[in-house]
Protein backbone atom coordinates (compact mmCIF):
# COMPACT_ATOMS: atom_id res chain seq x y z
CA UNK A 1 0.00 0.00 0.00
CA UNK A 2 2.70 2.31 1.17
CA UNK A 3 5.14 1.27 -1.56
CA UNK A 4 3.30 1.81 -4.58
CA UNK A 5 3.14 5.65 -4.91
CA UNK A 6 7.03 5.79 -4.21
CA UNK A 7 7.68 3.61 -6.78
CA UNK A 8 5.54 5.63 -8.80
CA UNK A 9 7.03 8.49 -7.90
CA UNK A 10 10.53 7.38 -8.75
CA UNK A 11 9.22 5.80 -11.98
CA UNK A 12 8.10 9.44 -13.13
CA UNK A 13 11.25 11.19 -11.60
CA UNK A 14 12.90 9.18 -14.10
CA UNK A 15 10.90 9.81 -16.87
CA UNK A 16 10.59 13.69 -16.45
CA UNK A 17 14.55 13.67 -15.96
CA UNK A 18 15.04 13.44 -19.77
CA UNK A 19 13.11 17.22 -19.90
CA UNK A 20 15.21 19.64 -21.99
CA UNK A 21 16.92 21.50 -19.79
CA UNK A 22 17.42 25.29 -19.68
CA UNK A 23 20.62 26.92 -21.28
CA UNK A 24 23.00 29.89 -21.60
CA UNK A 25 22.05 33.11 -19.87
CA UNK A 26 23.44 35.35 -22.82
CA UNK A 27 21.22 37.37 -25.50
CA UNK A 28 20.96 36.20 -29.09
CA UNK A 29 21.22 38.34 -32.18
CA UNK A 30 18.79 37.62 -35.13
CA UNK A 31 20.73 38.78 -37.88
CA UNK A 32 20.64 39.49 -41.67
CA UNK A 33 22.67 41.45 -44.09
CA UNK A 34 22.85 44.93 -44.03
CA UNK A 35 21.02 44.92 -47.36
CA UNK A 36 18.20 43.47 -46.60
CA UNK A 37 15.02 45.38 -46.48
CA UNK A 38 13.47 44.14 -43.46
CA UNK A 39 14.74 46.42 -40.42
CA UNK A 40 12.83 44.65 -38.14
CA UNK A 41 11.61 40.81 -37.79
CA UNK A 42 8.94 39.81 -35.00
CA UNK A 43 9.62 36.60 -32.95
CA UNK A 44 6.29 35.06 -35.30
CA UNK A 45 7.73 36.11 -38.74
CA UNK A 46 11.05 34.52 -37.69
CA UNK A 47 9.67 31.45 -36.69
CA UNK A 48 7.67 31.51 -39.90
CA UNK A 49 11.31 31.53 -42.01
CA UNK A 50 12.33 28.81 -40.33
CA UNK A 51 9.35 26.56 -40.48
CA UNK A 52 9.31 25.86 -44.33
CA UNK A 53 6.29 29.08 -44.41
CA UNK A 54 8.56 32.17 -46.01
CA UNK A 55 10.53 31.47 -49.12
CA UNK A 56 11.37 35.03 -49.98
CA UNK A 57 12.20 38.45 -48.47
CA UNK A 58 9.48 41.61 -49.48
CA UNK A 59 12.14 42.71 -52.35
CA UNK A 60 11.97 39.21 -53.87
CA UNK A 61 15.27 37.90 -52.60
CA UNK A 62 15.31 34.09 -51.71
CA UNK A 63 15.69 34.00 -47.89
CA UNK A 64 18.67 31.85 -47.26
CA UNK A 65 18.45 30.11 -43.38
CA UNK A 66 21.20 29.46 -41.35
CA UNK A 67 21.01 27.23 -38.14
CA UNK A 68 23.59 26.00 -35.46
CA UNK A 69 24.47 22.66 -34.85
CA UNK A 70 21.57 20.70 -33.05
CA UNK A 71 24.04 20.52 -29.66
CA UNK A 72 24.53 24.20 -29.51
CA UNK A 73 23.37 25.78 -26.54
CA UNK A 74 22.79 29.06 -28.68
CA UNK A 75 20.60 27.01 -31.03
CA UNK A 76 18.76 25.73 -27.73
CA UNK A 77 17.88 29.28 -26.87
CA UNK A 78 16.65 30.21 -29.92
CA UNK A 79 14.40 27.00 -30.80
CA UNK A 80 12.92 27.05 -27.51
CA UNK A 81 12.43 30.93 -27.52
CA UNK A 82 11.56 31.73 -31.10
CA UNK A 83 10.11 27.99 -32.32
CA UNK A 84 8.90 26.90 -28.90
CA UNK A 85 10.65 23.43 -29.57
CA UNK A 86 14.07 21.55 -28.81
CA UNK A 87 16.50 21.53 -31.15
CA UNK A 88 16.38 17.69 -32.02
CA UNK A 89 12.70 17.78 -32.85
CA UNK A 90 13.01 20.34 -35.26
CA UNK A 91 15.58 18.51 -36.53
CA UNK A 92 13.56 15.62 -36.71
CA UNK A 93 10.66 17.65 -38.28
CA UNK A 94 13.00 19.10 -41.13
CA UNK A 95 14.85 15.20 -41.55
CA UNK A 96 11.15 14.22 -42.34
CA UNK A 97 10.31 17.45 -44.67
CA UNK A 98 13.21 15.95 -46.48
CA UNK A 99 13.01 12.88 -46.90
CA UNK A 100 10.04 13.19 -48.52
CA UNK A 101 11.43 16.01 -50.45
CA UNK A 102 8.74 18.33 -49.01
CA UNK A 103 11.01 20.78 -47.66
CA UNK A 104 10.83 23.87 -49.41
CA UNK A 105 14.02 25.74 -47.84
CA UNK A 106 15.86 23.61 -45.31
CA UNK A 107 18.23 25.97 -43.25
CA UNK A 108 22.08 24.95 -43.66
CA UNK A 109 23.34 23.81 -40.33
CA UNK A 110 26.82 25.25 -39.71
CA UNK A 111 29.35 24.58 -36.84
CA UNK A 112 30.02 28.42 -35.46
CA UNK A 113 28.92 31.59 -34.78
CA UNK A 114 31.94 33.09 -37.38
CA UNK A 115 30.59 31.42 -40.21
CA UNK A 116 27.23 32.54 -39.81
CA UNK A 117 28.37 35.85 -39.71
CA UNK A 118 30.48 35.53 -42.55
CA UNK A 119 27.96 34.14 -44.64
CA UNK A 120 25.27 36.54 -44.05
CA UNK A 121 27.70 39.48 -44.36
CA UNK A 122 28.18 37.91 -47.83
CA UNK A 123 24.39 36.99 -48.72
CA UNK A 124 21.40 39.90 -49.14
CA UNK A 125 19.00 37.02 -48.84
CA UNK A 126 20.47 35.39 -45.61
CA UNK A 127 19.05 35.04 -41.91
CA UNK A 128 20.99 33.56 -38.88
CA UNK A 129 21.36 34.02 -35.45
CA UNK A 130 24.29 34.29 -32.88
CA UNK A 131 24.90 35.28 -29.50
CA UNK A 132 24.67 39.46 -29.29
CA UNK A 133 28.06 39.97 -27.96
CA UNK A 134 29.86 38.22 -30.97
CA UNK A 135 28.05 40.53 -33.74
CA UNK A 136 27.63 43.98 -31.86
CA UNK A 137 29.31 47.07 -33.54
CA UNK A 138 29.40 44.59 -36.70
CA UNK A 139 28.73 46.71 -39.92
CA UNK A 140 28.08 44.48 -42.38
CA UNK A 141 24.90 42.81 -40.58
CA UNK A 142 21.76 43.94 -39.11
CA UNK A 143 20.08 42.99 -35.96
CA UNK A 144 16.78 42.35 -36.43
CA UNK A 145 15.68 41.05 -33.17
CA UNK A 146 17.21 40.07 -30.05
CA UNK A 147 16.18 37.32 -27.59
CA UNK A 148 16.77 37.40 -23.89
CA UNK B 1 69.58 71.17 16.38
CA UNK B 2 67.91 68.81 18.25
CA UNK B 3 63.96 70.99 17.84
CA UNK B 4 65.51 70.77 13.83
CA UNK B 5 66.38 67.08 13.61
CA UNK B 6 62.95 66.11 15.66
CA UNK B 7 61.09 68.01 13.15
CA UNK B 8 62.92 66.61 10.36
CA UNK B 9 62.61 63.41 11.01
CA UNK B 10 58.70 63.66 11.55
CA UNK B 11 58.52 65.86 8.11
CA UNK B 12 59.88 62.73 6.25
CA UNK B 13 57.90 60.40 8.22
CA UNK B 14 54.87 62.10 6.57
CA UNK B 15 56.03 63.08 3.54
CA UNK B 16 57.43 59.71 2.09
CA UNK B 17 54.54 57.25 2.38
CA UNK B 18 52.96 60.08 0.33
CA UNK B 19 55.89 59.49 -1.82
CA UNK B 20 55.54 55.26 -1.37
CA UNK B 21 52.06 55.40 -2.63
CA UNK B 22 52.48 57.54 -5.29
CA UNK B 23 55.12 55.26 -6.67
CA UNK B 24 52.41 52.14 -6.13
CA UNK B 25 49.84 54.41 -7.42
CA UNK B 26 51.54 54.64 -11.08
CA UNK B 27 52.68 51.26 -10.80
CA UNK B 28 48.95 49.87 -10.72
CA UNK B 29 48.14 52.15 -13.40
CA UNK B 30 50.80 50.58 -15.61
CA UNK B 31 49.75 47.13 -14.64
CA UNK B 32 46.56 48.35 -15.50
CA UNK B 33 47.12 48.76 -18.71
CA UNK B 34 49.20 46.23 -19.43
CA UNK B 35 46.64 44.17 -18.62
CA UNK B 36 44.18 45.73 -20.82
CA UNK B 37 46.73 45.35 -23.80
CA UNK B 38 47.01 41.99 -22.92
CA UNK B 39 43.09 41.18 -23.01
CA UNK B 40 42.54 43.40 -26.15
CA UNK B 41 45.36 41.18 -27.53
CA UNK B 42 43.62 38.33 -26.56
CA UNK B 43 40.73 39.42 -28.31
CA UNK B 44 42.42 40.22 -31.60
CA UNK B 45 43.93 36.71 -31.29
CA UNK B 46 40.75 34.92 -30.32
CA UNK B 47 39.13 36.84 -33.25
CA UNK B 48 41.93 35.56 -35.89
CA UNK B 49 42.00 32.12 -34.74
CA UNK B 50 38.19 32.08 -35.06
CA UNK B 51 38.24 33.68 -38.66
CA UNK B 52 40.51 30.63 -39.50
CA UNK B 53 38.60 28.60 -38.03
CA UNK B 54 35.36 29.40 -39.80
CA UNK B 55 37.64 29.67 -43.40
CA UNK B 56 39.05 26.29 -42.68
CA UNK B 57 35.48 24.94 -41.86
CA UNK B 58 33.77 26.91 -45.32
CA UNK B 59 36.63 25.50 -47.08
CA UNK B 60 35.87 21.97 -46.08
CA UNK B 61 31.79 22.47 -46.58
CA UNK B 62 32.58 23.55 -50.02
CA UNK B 63 35.36 20.78 -50.83
CA UNK B 64 32.40 18.69 -49.42
CA UNK B 65 29.71 20.00 -51.37
CA UNK B 66 31.78 19.69 -54.70
CA UNK B 67 33.26 16.64 -54.48
CA UNK B 68 29.48 14.76 -53.00
CA UNK B 69 28.60 13.37 -55.94
CA UNK B 70 25.40 11.80 -54.65
CA UNK B 71 23.63 12.15 -51.33
CA UNK B 72 22.79 8.89 -50.03
CA UNK B 73 20.29 9.02 -46.75
CA UNK B 74 17.65 6.70 -46.03
CA UNK B 75 16.57 4.73 -43.15
CA UNK B 76 16.42 1.70 -41.60
CA UNK B 77 14.33 -0.63 -38.78
CA UNK B 78 13.80 -4.29 -36.92
CA UNK B 79 11.29 -5.49 -35.06
CA UNK B 80 9.61 -8.04 -32.64
CA UNK B 81 6.41 -8.59 -33.67
CA UNK B 82 4.25 -10.58 -30.53
CA UNK B 83 0.27 -10.94 -31.75
CA UNK B 84 -2.58 -13.59 -30.73
CA UNK B 85 -3.77 -14.00 -34.12
CA UNK B 86 -4.15 -17.50 -34.45
CA UNK B 87 -3.01 -16.67 -38.09
CA UNK B 88 0.55 -15.84 -36.98
CA UNK B 89 2.55 -15.80 -35.16
CA UNK B 90 5.22 -13.83 -33.15
CA UNK B 91 8.47 -13.10 -35.04
CA UNK B 92 11.63 -10.70 -35.62
CA UNK B 93 11.61 -8.64 -38.72
CA UNK B 94 14.20 -6.79 -40.45
CA UNK B 95 11.34 -4.90 -41.99
CA UNK B 96 13.11 -1.68 -44.12
CA UNK B 97 16.21 -0.49 -45.40
CA UNK B 98 15.46 2.09 -47.15
CA UNK B 99 18.00 4.06 -49.44
CA UNK B 100 17.57 7.59 -50.76
CA UNK B 101 19.29 8.95 -53.95
CA UNK B 102 19.57 12.20 -54.17
CA UNK B 103 21.41 14.51 -56.94
CA UNK B 104 20.99 18.04 -57.51
CA UNK B 105 22.31 18.98 -60.77
CA UNK B 106 23.51 22.31 -61.10
CA UNK B 107 20.44 24.90 -59.98
CA UNK B 108 17.45 24.04 -60.83
CA UNK B 109 16.81 20.12 -61.24
CA UNK B 110 17.20 17.31 -58.96
CA UNK B 111 16.82 13.48 -59.32
CA UNK B 112 14.96 11.95 -56.55
CA UNK B 113 15.14 8.11 -55.67
CA UNK B 114 13.90 5.95 -53.14
CA UNK B 115 14.85 2.52 -53.04
CA UNK B 116 13.05 0.36 -50.41
CA UNK B 117 14.36 -3.36 -49.09
CA UNK B 118 11.34 -4.16 -47.49
CA UNK B 119 11.86 -7.96 -45.22
CA UNK B 120 15.41 -8.21 -46.30
CA UNK B 121 14.84 -9.77 -49.83
CA UNK B 122 16.72 -12.88 -50.25
CA UNK B 123 16.58 -13.94 -54.13
CA UNK B 124 19.63 -16.72 -55.37
CA UNK B 125 19.27 -17.85 -58.91
CA UNK B 126 21.24 -20.77 -58.69
CA UNK B 127 18.49 -22.02 -56.19
CA UNK B 128 16.02 -22.50 -58.89
CA UNK B 129 14.38 -25.27 -57.05
CA UNK B 130 13.29 -23.13 -54.78
CA UNK B 131 9.28 -22.99 -54.54
CA UNK B 132 8.03 -19.11 -54.51
CA UNK B 133 7.40 -19.59 -50.36
CA UNK B 134 10.87 -19.37 -49.83
CA UNK B 135 11.58 -15.99 -51.75
CA UNK B 136 11.23 -13.29 -49.05
CA UNK B 137 11.24 -9.63 -48.98
CA UNK B 138 10.36 -7.22 -51.39
CA UNK B 139 13.02 -5.08 -53.41
CA UNK B 140 11.07 -1.86 -54.83
CA UNK B 141 11.54 1.29 -56.47
CA UNK B 142 9.41 3.72 -54.37
CA UNK B 143 10.53 6.40 -55.69
CA UNK B 144 12.02 7.53 -59.09
CA UNK B 145 11.81 10.97 -60.21
CA UNK B 146 13.43 13.91 -62.06
CA UNK B 147 12.54 17.56 -60.67
CA UNK B 148 12.64 20.86 -62.14
CA UNK B 149 12.43 23.75 -60.11
CA UNK B 150 13.12 27.27 -61.01
CA UNK B 151 11.92 28.82 -57.86
CA UNK B 152 11.31 27.71 -54.34
CA UNK B 153 7.51 27.93 -54.54
CA UNK B 154 7.13 25.92 -57.37
CA UNK B 155 8.16 22.24 -58.86
CA UNK B 156 7.62 19.74 -61.30
CA UNK B 157 8.21 15.86 -61.22
CA UNK B 158 8.30 13.47 -63.78
CA UNK B 159 8.39 9.53 -62.83
CA UNK B 160 7.05 7.39 -59.70
CA UNK B 161 6.31 9.89 -56.61
CA UNK B 162 4.34 9.00 -53.77
CA UNK B 163 0.97 10.10 -53.99
CA UNK B 164 0.29 13.66 -52.46
CA UNK B 165 -2.64 13.09 -50.59
CA UNK B 166 -3.74 13.36 -47.23
CA UNK B 167 -1.07 13.32 -43.90
CA UNK B 168 0.06 9.75 -43.17
CA UNK B 169 0.81 8.84 -46.99
CA UNK B 170 3.38 12.23 -47.47
CA UNK B 171 4.87 12.11 -43.81
CA UNK B 172 4.66 8.06 -42.90
CA UNK B 173 8.71 7.31 -42.17
CA UNK B 174 9.54 5.24 -39.46
CA UNK B 175 12.43 7.25 -37.83
CA UNK B 176 9.59 10.27 -37.14
CA UNK B 177 6.20 8.31 -37.13
CA UNK B 178 5.04 7.13 -33.49
CA UNK B 179 3.95 4.01 -34.74
CA UNK B 180 5.26 0.90 -37.22
CA UNK B 181 1.59 0.54 -38.09
CA UNK B 182 0.14 2.77 -40.59
CA UNK B 183 -4.15 3.99 -40.21
CA UNK B 184 -6.31 1.15 -41.73
CA UNK B 185 -7.08 3.50 -44.62
CA UNK B 186 -3.99 4.38 -45.62
CA UNK B 187 -3.28 3.14 -49.29
CA UNK B 188 -6.25 1.57 -49.73
CA UNK B 189 -8.09 4.45 -50.38
CA UNK B 190 -5.69 6.30 -52.53
CA UNK B 191 -2.78 4.41 -54.13
CA UNK B 192 0.52 4.28 -52.49
CA UNK B 193 2.68 5.64 -55.06
CA UNK B 194 1.85 7.23 -58.70
CA UNK B 195 3.88 6.85 -61.53
CA UNK B 196 3.12 10.66 -63.96
CA UNK B 197 3.76 14.19 -64.06
CA UNK B 198 3.27 16.44 -60.78
CA UNK B 199 3.26 20.03 -60.40
CA UNK B 200 3.59 21.51 -56.76
CA UNK B 201 2.91 24.84 -56.34
CA UNK B 202 2.65 26.94 -53.07
CA UNK B 203 1.56 30.33 -52.42
CA UNK B 204 0.87 32.50 -49.24
CA UNK B 205 -2.33 34.25 -48.43
CA UNK B 206 -1.71 36.49 -45.69
CA UNK B 207 -0.07 34.72 -42.77
CA UNK B 208 -0.93 31.60 -44.44
CA UNK B 209 0.36 29.26 -46.80
CA UNK B 210 -1.26 27.26 -48.95
CA UNK B 211 0.98 24.10 -51.06
CA UNK B 212 -1.10 22.51 -53.92
CA UNK B 213 -0.65 19.45 -56.03
CA UNK B 214 -1.56 18.59 -59.18
CA UNK B 215 -0.89 15.32 -60.97
CA UNK B 216 -2.38 12.96 -64.10
CA UNK B 217 -0.76 9.41 -63.40
CA UNK B 218 -1.15 5.35 -64.82
CA UNK B 219 -3.50 4.93 -62.18
CA UNK B 220 -3.09 2.43 -59.10
CA UNK B 221 -1.68 -0.52 -59.81
CA UNK B 222 -0.05 0.50 -62.93
CA UNK B 223 3.46 0.43 -62.65
CA UNK B 224 5.87 1.69 -65.36
CA UNK B 225 4.96 0.91 -68.53
CA UNK B 226 2.40 -1.54 -67.56
CA UNK B 227 -0.44 0.93 -67.75
CA UNK B 228 -3.13 -2.00 -68.52
CA UNK B 229 -6.03 0.79 -69.86
CA UNK B 230 -6.36 4.23 -71.97
CA UNK B 231 -7.64 6.05 -69.15
CA UNK B 232 -5.35 8.05 -67.35
CA UNK B 233 -5.59 8.98 -63.46
CA UNK B 234 -6.04 12.27 -62.06
CA UNK B 235 -5.32 13.95 -58.81
CA UNK B 236 -4.93 17.08 -56.64
CA UNK B 237 -4.26 17.80 -52.86
CA UNK B 238 -4.12 21.45 -51.46
CA UNK B 239 -3.12 22.33 -47.70
CA UNK B 240 -3.50 25.17 -46.04
CA UNK B 241 -1.06 26.07 -43.37
CA UNK B 242 -1.93 28.90 -40.59
CA UNK B 243 0.41 29.24 -37.40
CA UNK B 244 0.12 25.83 -35.80
CA UNK B 245 -3.33 24.68 -37.80
CA UNK B 246 -2.85 22.66 -41.13
CA UNK B 247 -5.92 22.05 -43.37
CA UNK B 248 -5.94 20.63 -46.34
CA UNK B 249 -8.10 18.20 -48.77
CA UNK B 250 -7.10 15.76 -51.13
CA UNK B 251 -8.80 14.27 -54.24
CA UNK B 252 -8.30 11.34 -57.05
CA UNK B 253 -10.19 10.11 -59.92
CA UNK B 254 -9.55 6.72 -61.96
CA UNK B 255 -10.87 4.03 -64.04
CA UNK B 256 -8.85 1.05 -62.70
CA UNK B 257 -8.03 -2.21 -64.87
CA UNK B 258 -11.43 -4.01 -63.92
CA UNK B 259 -13.22 -0.57 -65.29
CA UNK B 260 -14.38 0.47 -62.15
CA UNK B 261 -14.29 4.02 -61.85
CA UNK B 262 -13.23 4.91 -58.30
CA UNK B 263 -13.63 8.87 -56.88
CA UNK B 264 -11.59 9.15 -53.70
CA UNK B 265 -11.72 12.42 -51.57
CA UNK B 266 -10.06 12.81 -48.45
CA UNK B 267 -9.97 15.75 -45.35
CA UNK B 268 -7.23 16.16 -43.20
CA UNK B 269 -6.56 18.38 -39.94
CA UNK B 270 -2.99 18.89 -37.94
CA UNK B 271 -2.71 20.59 -34.98
CA UNK B 272 1.11 21.02 -33.75
CA UNK B 273 0.78 22.93 -29.98
CA UNK B 274 4.11 21.81 -28.79
CA UNK B 275 4.58 19.32 -27.04
CA UNK B 276 1.13 18.19 -28.42
CA UNK B 277 0.17 16.99 -31.98
CA UNK B 278 -2.63 16.13 -33.12
CA UNK B 279 -3.79 14.74 -36.59
CA UNK B 280 -7.12 12.85 -38.52
CA UNK B 281 -7.53 12.14 -41.99
CA UNK B 282 -11.47 11.17 -43.12
CA UNK B 283 -10.96 9.18 -46.72
CA UNK B 284 -14.05 8.16 -48.68
CA UNK B 285 -13.87 6.11 -52.04
CA UNK B 286 -16.88 6.31 -54.77
CA UNK B 287 -16.56 2.99 -56.80
CA UNK B 288 -18.46 3.18 -59.26
CA UNK B 289 -18.14 -1.24 -61.32
CA UNK B 290 -19.02 -1.18 -65.32
CA UNK B 291 -21.57 -3.53 -64.59
CA UNK B 292 -23.28 -4.23 -60.72
CA UNK B 293 -23.95 -1.70 -58.12
CA UNK B 294 -22.19 1.23 -56.55
CA UNK B 295 -20.09 0.60 -53.02
CA UNK B 296 -18.11 2.74 -51.08
CA UNK B 297 -14.87 2.51 -48.59
CA UNK B 298 -13.69 5.10 -46.79
CA UNK B 299 -11.66 5.36 -43.42
CA UNK B 300 -10.54 7.43 -40.45
CA UNK B 301 -8.29 7.74 -38.15
CA UNK B 302 -7.39 10.32 -34.69
CA UNK B 303 -3.87 10.70 -33.40
CA UNK B 304 -2.32 12.21 -30.62
CA UNK B 305 1.24 12.39 -29.61
CA UNK B 306 3.20 14.38 -26.19
CA UNK B 307 6.92 14.99 -26.36
CA UNK B 308 8.03 15.00 -23.31
CA UNK B 309 12.25 15.05 -23.24
CA UNK B 310 13.42 12.49 -25.24
CA UNK B 311 9.78 11.07 -24.53
CA UNK B 312 7.03 10.33 -26.87
CA UNK B 313 3.84 9.11 -26.52
CA UNK B 314 0.94 8.02 -29.20
CA UNK B 315 -2.54 7.14 -29.01
CA UNK B 316 -4.36 6.64 -32.28
CA UNK B 317 -7.88 5.43 -33.11
CA UNK B 318 -8.82 3.82 -36.55
CA UNK B 319 -11.31 2.73 -38.20
CA UNK B 320 -11.97 1.39 -42.58
CA UNK B 321 -14.83 0.31 -43.76
CA UNK B 322 -13.73 -1.88 -46.65
CA UNK B 323 -17.64 -1.77 -48.13
CA UNK B 324 -20.03 0.85 -47.11
CA UNK B 325 -23.03 -1.85 -47.92
CA UNK B 326 -21.61 -4.87 -45.67
CA UNK B 327 -21.56 -3.05 -41.67
CA UNK B 328 -20.01 -6.43 -40.98
CA UNK B 329 -16.88 -6.25 -42.87
CA UNK B 330 -15.66 -2.81 -40.39
CA UNK B 331 -12.89 -2.95 -38.75
CA UNK B 332 -11.54 -0.76 -35.72
CA UNK B 333 -8.26 -0.27 -34.20
CA UNK B 334 -6.62 1.16 -30.84
CA UNK B 335 -3.29 2.37 -30.89
CA UNK B 336 -0.67 3.13 -28.25
CA UNK B 337 2.45 3.53 -28.63
CA UNK B 338 5.29 4.65 -26.35
CA UNK B 339 9.09 5.69 -28.49
CA UNK B 340 12.45 6.95 -27.29
CA UNK B 341 14.49 8.86 -28.80
CA UNK B 342 17.90 7.92 -28.16
CA UNK B 343 19.20 10.34 -30.88
CA UNK B 344 17.31 12.74 -32.99
CA UNK B 345 17.60 10.20 -35.63
CA UNK B 346 17.39 7.01 -33.20
CA UNK B 347 14.63 6.05 -31.93
CA UNK B 348 13.30 3.03 -30.41
CA UNK B 349 10.05 2.20 -30.49
CA UNK B 350 6.99 -0.15 -28.08
CA UNK B 351 3.23 -0.14 -29.81
CA UNK B 352 -0.11 -1.71 -28.62
CA UNK B 353 -3.00 -2.16 -31.52
CA UNK B 354 -6.08 -3.89 -30.14
CA UNK B 355 -7.63 -5.02 -33.71
CA UNK B 356 -11.56 -4.91 -32.97
CA UNK B 357 -13.83 -7.03 -35.82
CA UNK B 358 -17.74 -7.22 -35.84
CA UNK B 359 -17.42 -10.58 -35.26
CA UNK B 360 -15.71 -10.32 -32.03
CA UNK B 361 -14.11 -13.78 -32.37
CA UNK B 362 -11.77 -12.62 -34.67
CA UNK B 363 -10.25 -9.81 -32.53
CA UNK B 364 -6.75 -10.03 -31.59
CA UNK B 365 -3.94 -8.07 -30.19
CA UNK B 366 -0.22 -6.75 -31.38
CA UNK B 367 2.42 -5.83 -29.65
CA UNK B 368 5.40 -4.33 -31.85
CA UNK B 369 8.84 -3.39 -30.25
CA UNK B 370 11.15 -1.51 -32.62
CA UNK B 371 14.63 -0.07 -33.23
CA UNK B 372 14.59 2.50 -36.32
CA UNK B 373 17.39 4.84 -37.38
CA UNK B 374 18.06 7.33 -39.80
CA UNK B 375 21.41 7.93 -41.91
CA UNK B 376 22.99 10.06 -44.18
CA UNK B 377 22.74 14.20 -44.20
CA UNK B 378 19.10 14.75 -42.83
Amino acid sequence: MYRLPRILILFFAAFFAAAPAAALSETIAIIVNRDNPQKALSRDEIRRIYTNSVLEWSDGTPVAIYDLSVDDPVREVFSGRVLRKAPSKVAQEWAHLKITNQAKNPPTAVKSESIIIRRIAREKGAIGYVSLSSVEGNPEVRIVNTIQ
Amino acid sequence: MRRFLIGAILALTAVLPGIALAEDQTRIDRLEQELRDLKQENQEIKKRLDGVAAESEETRDSFGRISSFVNISGYADAEFYLTDNDSDNAHFRVRHLSLFFIKDIQKEWRLFSEIEYEDAPFVESEHTTDDPGTVQGKLLVEQMYVEYHPELDWNVRAGRFITPAGLWNIYHYPPYVPTQTRPLMVRRIFPQVSDGVQLMYSFTAGESVVDTHLYVANGAGNPGRLDRNEEKAWGARAHLQQGSHGLGASVYREIDNVDILRNAFGLHYLWDFSPFRFQTEYQYRQNSPDTGSDFIDRGFYAQLTYDIGKWTLAARYDWYDPNGSQPQADIFRYTGAVNYHFAYNVVGKAEYNRNVFEDSTEDYNEVILAIVVAIGDL
